[in-house]
């Protein structure tokens, strides 16, 4: 990951294809491309998004799409691995902060849902639009999973609960990407972090019992 | 809803158990129904053709259009046809006098089992419909939620949780389909102990699912640990 990368998520929504915003014109092509093809993508659809879609929407010539990219698949692979890292990052960062360890996740959800609702359009990329196109992409997103549950175990093994269930992780990273996907599908993507009050609730019950994580909600507010 | 013909109506998704009075035309509802669930296996429900499915099928296109209005109206049919073929599993797994929390332990086992031996249906239901558009999520999910409140309401348990039973559905949803992804639907069995507590906890709270969830873990034929 190069720091050039790091910055992709600065290209917020669609401010239109005449817009673009004049700093943008300085950074790197590759940064360019890879904000592009997620733009393109969630506008047209994966089939539909050609190179000079992609292109015509980077302002970048085909020449240089061709030395950093082998093609179309590849360049949305990349695009859709550095929104991972981004998000992982992200997440990381807040479950490491203060407090017990039930506040940390509720941190880390808040930070999950917060990313999901800040893009909407890279929200649907990342989860719904390229899982649909083959088991390459759904393996990326399974992957999504995978590694949310390896943070949280890692968390948790750093002074949380013993579950109650042995599974609870699973059952945790399975509601929150689960209400994620449900609202992204829904263009809804931006009423996340609402549901976090409701979300840590149902996040704590196979960790605490029904009790404890009721009293959380309440001091949590 | 989708629209079907009226050349369908009488069929009632096509159920081999319900054999209507045209049994030539249940036969290849039945045949493209199957061939919907081969290809979309095969090549996901998206790159799935109308060619694709009348050469499983070895039917004309003709016939196709005869039964179906569209791919889309297929699909929705197809779906229908896995989930009722599903329930009527689960509804077999469990007695009439078994306390509810048992009923639906039974029911979830029994399910996944189903699910497991059948993997171009689980790969369907779990990764096609998701994709194809969330109405479809919203259709199965009606035809499968009702079916395990009503194992409560026999019952009459009053509510003790505060859980709610359309995010357990979608969570249990997830995790099926993540497993099917990483290592085939065979090792769905090992998911018993989670998707047992979800299928119990929204109605009868935290430790009655854990309780369930542990009962559960002793079921499979695989298992993740002993003990």
């Amino acid at each position: 990951m190069t720091d050039e990368e790091t910055d992709l998520r600065m290209w917020r929504l669609p401010r239109g294809r005449h817009g673009l915003p004049r700093e943008l014109v300085t950074r790197s092509q590759r940064e360019r491309l890879l904000a592009s093809v997620v733009r393109v993508t969630a506008a047209k659809g994966y089939e539909a998004t050609t190179v000079a879609d992609i292109l015509g929407e980077a302002g970048v010539g085909r020449e240089s799409f061709y030395e950093l990219f082998e093609d179309k698949r590849d360049c949305m692979l990349a695009a859709h691995r550095l929104l991972v890292d981004d998000l992982e990052a992200k997440v990381r960062q807040a479950y490491a902060g203060p407090g017990e360890w039930p506040d940390r996740l509720e941190a880390a959800l808040e930070a999950t849902l917060g990313w999901f609702a800040a893009d909407p359009t890279a929200a649907h990329f990342t989860l719904v639009e390229l899982a649909a196109v083959d088991t390459v992409f759904r393996t990326r997103v399974r992957a999504i999973f995978e590694r949310f549950v390896a943070i949280v175990d890692e968390g948790l093994a750093e002074g949380g609960p013993e579950p109650d269930l042995d599974g609870a992780t699973r059952l945790a990273v399975a509601a929150i990407m689960a209400s994620v996907y449900e609202q992204v599908v829904l263009d809804r993507a931006a009423e996340l972090p609402a549901l976090r009050t409701e979300l840590i609730f149902e996040l704590l019950v196979p960790y605490l019992g029904e009790e404890e994580a009721r009293e959380h909600r309440a001091r949590a507010g | 809803m989708q629209k079907q013909s009226s050349s369908e109506k009488g069929s009632s998704g096509a159920l081999a158990l319900s054999v209507p009075a045209d049994v030539a035309e249940a036969s290849q509802r039945q045949r493209i129904i199957e061939a919907m669930v081969a290809s979309c296996a095969e090549k996901s429900y998206r790159s799935t053709t109308i060619t694709d499915i009348v050469g499983h099928a070895r039917i004309s296109r003709t016939t196709f259009y005869k039964r179906f209005e569209d791919k889309r109206a297929c699909f929705d049919a197809t779906v229908d046809y896995c989930i009722e073929e599903l329930r009527a599993t689960a509804r077999a797994a469990h007695a009439i006098g078994d306390p509810p929390a048992e009923a639906v332990r039974k029911a979830t086992v029994a399910f996944l089992e189903a699910l497991s031996h059948r993997p171009a249906v689980a790969q369907l239901l779990c990764a096609d419909a998701t994709s194809v558009d969330p109405t479809v999520v919203e259709r199965y999910r009606g035809l499968l939620l009702p079916a395990l409140e009503g194992l409560w309401d026999a019952a009459d348990m009053p509510k003790p949780s505060e859980l709610d039973p359309r995010l357990a559905f979608g969570r249990a949803q997830l995790l099926i389909f993540n497993q099917i992804a990483a290592g085939g639907s065979d090792q769905l069995p090992d998911l018993l102990p989670e998707i047992v507590y979800l299928a119990v906890a929204p109605f009868a709270g935290h430790e009655a699912a854990v309780e369930q969830a542990r009962l559960a873990e002793g079921k499979p034929r695989r298992r993740r640990a002993q003990g």
